[in-house]
């Protein structure tokens, strides 16, 4: 695994396999105000892209239109196409809860249901299909083993989520997502909340998910983008200013505003 | 150190120590009353108060026909009560958030949360007692349901509201329909305050004279049928304490006492429910 992150980072060219998101002419609004604008970009399959960028440059708003989380409050709406598998999901005949099963999400503080840990993982799962107890328990040992928390977790399933630590709970989380077999998976800068050793975790298990899912990764950590991405996408202002190879991105950006942001001179 | 900080000092402490002499006057009321029902209704508290019925004037008898009726006229109110204010606390919590009835209604559920109860009385004795052209068991339930409805509605929707956004956006994310991430997250998550609310209108009709007396009006016998006058406590005692008769006096303290001590227990469960949910 490692070495194929290595093997990404020194020949990015590779890269060229089919679009799994296709973002086109997306503008959003929350309210009157406009908070992206005319974006245009294309996520590959099976590969992690960070969005970066200043606080309050629309990143976080870009990846909830990919599950059109953002439904929750009605003064929000997205204009253009967004294409997952050639397919536009901001149609209005989209169903929104078949989307989020193939579109996954994890948010920047662990949120974990107040329940106990398997059924944190059931709960998912059971929403669109039934299985045996024994099945189950095998999805819910999946999935935790998949999030790298099995080990941690096995004695005591019946626990209470929230009685784990947070990068635990995070991790809960990811598996909670793992669990219904999403497709793609959108990251809301899910470490910013944790320690430097439960990031380290929630990095490394990232680096295991890409081989089978499409990632999408919000960060305000450059140094993350740069571990975890191939493909990073540099905002500004609601605008996409740069999006290429991560390693590009990072040493030789066309813009100079990239520039300036990645050496740390403003955001 | 000129002479400003001794007299800073000094009215602190003279504001201290009116402070705690304000605090002390609110408690003592709260003492006395407590130490003069537990003085005087201990003393008929005895075997025969819950076996036997309200007497007839001079004679010995029990509260049994009222105990019986306060409980199941408060039952009758907390079941029509109870989903009604939970589905109209959901509504405006959930999926009313950002609308304008949202609005209206948590105003009018205000006005209705303060209102004289003796008002919500007279309102069902117009609505039902007059219609039916007698007084019921049925009508005092439905006054209660009244009051116990606004309740209920505010601490479900407070309760609600306090459960984080970021978790209604996590089950939405799994691909939970609305309902199922209400049912499942945000209920699980408000529980204990929402239960709390339900003890809170439990206690408070467990008191309320104003609006049997117009509705299920009383009985001095047994009685179960809802269609009849039915006994309770709060009217017993309303009767019994205005009577000349010793008897009937000692037996309204006792029931003071007992719907006293009843309030008092609901109102520590309550505590405790909601000092579990700050533990967590």
């Amino acid at each position: 695994m490692n070495n194929m992150v290595s093997l990404d980072k020194v020949a990015p060219q590779q890269t060229s396999e089919k679009a799994k998101i296709e973002i086109k002419n997306l503008n959003f609004y929350y309210g009157e105000s406009k908070a992206l604008k005319n974006i245009t970009l294309s996520l590959p399959e099976r590969s992690v892209t960070a969005f970066i960028g200043p606080s309050g440059c629309g990143k976080s708003t870009l990846l909830r239109v990919l599950n059109r989380i953002y439904e929750l409050y009605p003064k929000q709406r997205a204009e253009g196409e967004v294409l997952v598998d050639g397919q536009n999901i901001l149609d209005r005949n989209q169903d929104l809860n078949l989307l989020r099963t193939k579109v996954g999400m994890v948010f920047q503080k662990p949120t974990p249901f107040p329940m106990s840990i398997y059924e944190n993982i059931s709960f998912g799962i059971k929403l669109y299909e039934t299985l045996s107890k024994s099945e189950m328990d095998e999805r819910v040992e999946a999935a935790l083993r998949r999030a790298a928390l099995w080990n941690e977790v096995k004695d005591k399933l019946n626990a209470s989520g929230l009685s784990l630590s947070g990068g635990q709970q995070q991790r809960l989380c990811i598996a909670r997502t793992v669990a219904v077999k999403p497709e793609i998976i959108l990251l809301d800068e899910p470490a910013s909340a944790l320690d430097p050793l439960s990031t380290a975790k929630i990095e490394e298990l990232i680096d295991e998910l890409r081989a089978d899912y499409t990632i999408v990764i919000v960060t305000h950590n450059m140094q993350q983008a740069a571990r975890v991405s191939r493909q990073t996408a540099f905002m500004y202002l609601g605008e996409l200013v740069e999006f290429d190879e991560t390693a590009k991105i990072f040493t030789s950006p066309r813009e100079k505003r990239t520039q300036d942001y990645v050496t740390g001179r403003f955001g | 150190m000129s002479t400003i900080y001794p007299r800073r000092k000094a009215t602190n402490g003279i504001m201290m120590a009116l402070c705690v002499v304000a605090a002390v006057i609110g408690l003592a009321w709260l003492a006395l009353i407590l130490g003069a029902l537990l003085y005087n209704g201990l003393a008929g508290v005895n075997i025969a108060v819950f076996t036997q019925m309200t007497p007839p004037p001079g004679e010995a008898g029990g509260l049994l026909n009222a105990i019986a009726g306060s409980l199941v006229i408060t039952v009758i109110a907390v079941v029509i009560g109870t989903p009604i204010g939970i589905m109209a606390g959901t509504y405006m919590a959930e999926y009313g958030r950002f609308s304008k009835l949202t609005t209206v209604v948590r105003f009018i559920n205000d006005i209705l949360l303060s209102a004289p109860s003796i008002v919500v009385g007279l309102f069902v004795y117009e609505l039902v007692v007059r219609p039916m052209g007698h007084f019921s068991a049925f009508a005092g339930a439905f006054a209660l349901a009244v009051l116990v409805i606004p309740v209920v509605v505010r601490t479900t929707e407070d309760m609600l509201n306090l459960v984080p956004n970021a978790l209604r956006e996590a089950g939405t994310a799994i691909g939970a329909p609305r309902w199922i991430v209400i049912r499942s997250v945000a209920y699980r998550a408000a529980l204990s305050g929402i239960v709390t609310g339900i003890l809170l209108a439990i206690a408070r009709i467990s008191g309320e004279t104003a609006p049997l007396l117009f509705t299920a009006l009383n009985n001095q016998f047994w009685s179960s049928n809802l269609n009849a006058p039915m006994a309770s406590l709060p009217v017993t005692i309303f009767q019994f304490a205005l009577s000349p008769y010793e008897e009937w006096q000692q037996l309204a303290w006792t029931g003071a006492l007992l719907i006293t001590l009843t309030v008092l227990a609901l109102s520590i469960i309550a505590r405790s429910l909601t000092g579990r949910r700050e533990d967590r």
